[in-house]
């Protein structure tokens, strides 16, 4: 594994805390806590940790001034850990800065999938000529997507919407993030023309309700490419 | 705003009927038929006392009946005269009149308030005590399981073990599925104002389902058949996808010996049509009536079976879809098994030209 990675979790409640810890400890990851929003900013500057765990309802403060804290000198993935399940509170926390939103109660599975996700993330997306991803590849160039060897025909917005995701990889962008990339500028009928162009994608790149596939749908909040097909299914 | 709407129409009820009654008095005093004028007047207050809210508009008429009776219609004419006792017994009368219907009225409307108040309360208690108790178990099964295991976590073998945490995790599962319809249900009832709907694309819909639920179940397959064109329908997408899980949950824990189990959406003319199907034992008949009230009183006897799940997860989708305003029934399949059936507007075509 060579240099462990280092993930700081910050949560009030300590059986939540203790579980987590474990749970990334024996997945390999060296583990800090923090119980307090004032504590997490102090341990974030000096530790300088591969990712952070964020739980919403602090004592002192809310998560989300942590995150926007932090964004102003880091580009660390942080992932949400909340109770809060409103695709309120989901896309405020997205919007706010964060890669991607586990809600409590989570699988073990699911959520140390999150957090490889997040991490291979944040190692960036290098702008090469081509994208790969379990069958599924883009060639930049000439504008191309492939699903399995086959070539997919996607309208221009389609293949934008596709991209964003692709350069995102792992990371939920919210409707408005996605919105204002594709096209620009917000209006009254964009969420629904985005999800329409989505509808559109997902039939052409011949994906099965439910059953795992390339862009996952977070109902309400936005869409993310998943880069662990293998721990859908 | 509402009082002062209902102001203004008591008002206009009253000045309709006393008018009406005055003018009928008019032509009884023509037609020379003039000893029931009084009788018409004491209807007449019996009617706006009947129709009002409150003592003050019978007690007015009443007033204003005796006046004009007293000063239009009995001798002397066009003079007001208390000497003569008949006059002032018949305003006597009229005012007692006023006053018994209006007290009859507001004591009747109080206990209609009261009984529909108490019966929602009851409804609220046996949901919650029907909570309790499917709450009770599955926790009692935790603490027990997780309590032996940290004491006699030495002598016991290593698939004892894991029996044990089997158990602990299927359990919270069952709970969060608990907490999750308890929190549909204040979501609903939070602003006690109409749920936020938003148009949502159907395969989204069901896409986001079918990975909750093959999480669930991963062994169990569903036959899904959605419609060929893409349909959006205005939902609070949380909410159905709840009664969608629910549906699908309650067939994996009612339908025995059940095969195959099937989700269909199918686009009306200006609707969306869902349906769970499954080829399991079907619906009993008595219990068709109960299946979505939520009220399974339990049987003695019968408290301490393994089905839980007893018909809340039911009553949460009819409260669900009964706040999208659609409709939701079930059935028993001619080929046997039950299919659950809700149906919802679609958008309406309208915005096309808006932009």
């Amino acid at each position: 594994m060579g240099s462990r990675n280092k993930i700081l979790i910050v949560e009030d409640d300590e059986n939540i805390a203790s579980v987590v810890q474990t749970l990334l400890e024996t997945n390999g990851y060296q583990v800090f806590q923090a119980r307090k929003c004032k504590e997490a900013l102090m341990m974030t500057t000096s530790y300088v940790p591969d990712l952070v765990v964020l739980d919403l309802g602090l004592p002192d403060a809310d998560g989300i001034t942590y995150l926007k804290e932090i964004r102003h000198h880091f580009s660390l993935p942080v992932i949400v850990l909340s109770a809060r399940s409103n695709e309120h509170d989901k896309v405020e926390a997205l919007d706010a800065g964060a890669n991607d939103y586990v809600t409590k109660p989570f699988g073990a599975a699911e959520f140390l999938a999150r957090v490889r996700s997040a991490l291979r993330n944040a190692k960036g997306h290098v702008p090469g000529k081509k994208f790969e991803l379990n069958g599924l590849s883009i060639d930049f160039d000439s504008r191309k997507i492939y699903v399995r060897e086959t070539q997919i025909h996607l309208t221009q917005t389609e293949y934008n919407i596709v991209v964003l995701l692709a350069q995102n990889i792992g990371k939920v962008m919210t409707y408005s993030q996605i919105i204002k990339e594709v096209w620009g500028y917000p209006d009254d009928g964009s969420i629904k023309k985005l999800q329409v162009n989505m509808a559109n994608i997902r039939r052409k790149f011949g994906e099965k309700p439910g059953k795992g596939s390339y862009i996952i749908n977070e109902l309400g909040v936005g869409y993310r490419m998943n880069d662990e097909l293998t721990d859908i299914s | 705003m509402k009082k002062a709407q209902f102001k203004s129409r008591n008002i206009l009820i009253t000045l309709l009927i006393m008018t009406l009654s005055f003018f009928l008095s008019v032509g009884l005093q023509y037609a020379g038929i003039e000893e029931h004028i009084a009788t018409l007047f004491v209807f007449a207050v019996f009617l706006v006392s009947l129709n009002t809210e409150g003592y003050w508009y019978g007690i007015f008429s009443a007033i204003a009946g005796t006046l004009m009776v007293n000063y239009a219609f009995t001798f002397p004419y066009f003079s007001l005269n208390f000497t003569i006792g008949a006059n002032l017994l018949s305003a006597v009368i009229m005012i007692a009149l006023a006053l018994m219907t209006s007290t009859l009225i507001s004591q009747n409307k109080r206990q209609q308030l009261i009984k529909a108040e108490s019966e929602k309360e009851r409804m609220r208690a046996n949901l919650l005590r029907a909570v309790s108790h499917d709450l009770r178990t599955p926790l009692t099964s935790i603490y027990g399981s997780s309590s032996v295991l940290i004491e006699n976590s030495e002598t016991m073998s290593t698939e004892q073990k894991e029996k044990m945490l089997k158990g602990i995790k299927e359990d919270s599962q069952w709970l969060i599925q608990m907490v999750e319809n308890l929190l549909s249900i204040t979501r609903i009832d939070e602003g006690k104002v109409k749920i936020i709907k938003t148009p949502t694309v159907v395969d989204e819909l069901i896409d986001s389902v079918m990975t909750k639920f093959s999480k669930r179940y991963p062994e169990q397959d569903v036959d899904i058949i959605l419609p060929e064109t893409i349909e959006l329908v205005p939902m609070d997408a949380l909410l159905i996808e709840q009664v969608i899980l629910n549906l699908l949950e309650n067939a994996m824990h009612h339908a025995r010996n059940m095969t195959q189990l099937s989700l269909h959406v199918t686009a009306l003319k200006k609707q969306a049509m869902f349906e769970v199907m499954d080829n399991g034992c079907g619906i009993e008949i008595n219990k068709m009536n109960d299946l979505f009230t939520g009220i399974f009183e339990p049987k003695d006897g019968q408290a301490d079976t393994k089905k839980r799940n007893s018909g809340i997860g039911l009553s949460v989708c009819a409260t669900i879809i009964k706040a999208h305003g659609g409709t939701i029934s079930a059935e028993n399949r001619l080929s046997g098994g039950a299919v659950f059936r809700f149906v919802l507007d679609k958008e309406e075509e309208e915005d096309g030209q808006q932009k």
